[in-house]
């Protein structure tokens, strides 16, 4: 019987993920395992492991979710990925000016009217000669 | 002849050839000796023989090996060191 069997508990050696607890989820070769827990879920070389006495009663290909729960049962720590999402930032509001709804409908109008008056002449004449128009008339209406 | 300042050795000597074809010497400070593993003393990999304020200046990552006791230990005296760790906790 091969040491490195499924649901043997292991800690790796080697690497980033070295002096962390892990379990054999699936032999893939006489050298190769693939590995999970603590340390990432990952293709490993036996030499990086040193087998502890414990066997875990584990299926062939375990999901992560599934070991998740069983690493927790036992308090054991493992490895999650950050989630990949950023937090939402915060985004600024424009500073709106206390409005006075009766000014602000009478400046709509004058805008209509206005467009009203380029299209106009924008049909029959030059867009100048609407341009010019165009000031005129509004200054009329804020004097009246 | 060189200045009185200059004609001891605690500063390196760098050649550069100069645009008009003449060799300068230039002054430096000299870096640092590698660092020695905390066991069996040889020199650690992956860390890098610079004056202190361009290690200031290095992100972390780039200034040793991102495994525990990385910059401290060899690589191979950090696994014996783990795997005596695994046994004695078993």
């Amino acid at each position: 019987m091969n040491i490195f069997d499924t649901g043997r508990v292991c800690v790796k050696l080697a690497g980033r993920d070295a002096g962390k607890r892990c379990v054999i989820v699936e032999c893939l070769d006489s050298q190769f395992v693939l590995v999970d827990g603590e340390t990432r879920r990952r293709k490993v070389n036996v030499k990086h492991l040193e087998p502890l006495e414990e066997v875990l009663d584990i299926k062939p290909g375990i999901s992560h979710e599934q070991l998740h729960a069983v690493f927790e049962k036992r308090g054991w720590n493992v490895w999650d990925t950050k989630p990949k999402n950023a937090a939402a930032r915060p985004q600024q509001k424009r500073k709106v000016a206390v409005k006075d709804t009766s000014k602000s409908k009478e400046k709509k109008a004058t805008k209509l009217k206005g467009k009203e008056v380029e299209a106009s002449a924008k049909n029959e004449e030059s867009p100048a000669l609407a341009a010019l128009e165009k000031p005129k008339k509004i200054k009329a209406k804020k004097e009246e | 002849m060189p200045t009185g300042q200059f004609r001891s050795r605690t500063l390196r000597r760098v050649f550069v050839k100069a645009p008009g074809g003449n060799v300068k010497i230039q002054y430096k400070e000299r870096k640092p000796k590698r660092s020695p593993c905390g066991v069996c003393g040889t020199q650690l990999a992956g860390v890098p023989r610079e004056r202190v304020p361009k290690m200031m200046a290095m992100p972390k990552s780039s200034k040793r090996p991102e495994r525990p006791y990385g910059g401290v230990l060899c690589s191979s005296c950090m696994r014996t060191a783990m795997q005596r760790k695994a046994r004695g906790a078993q």
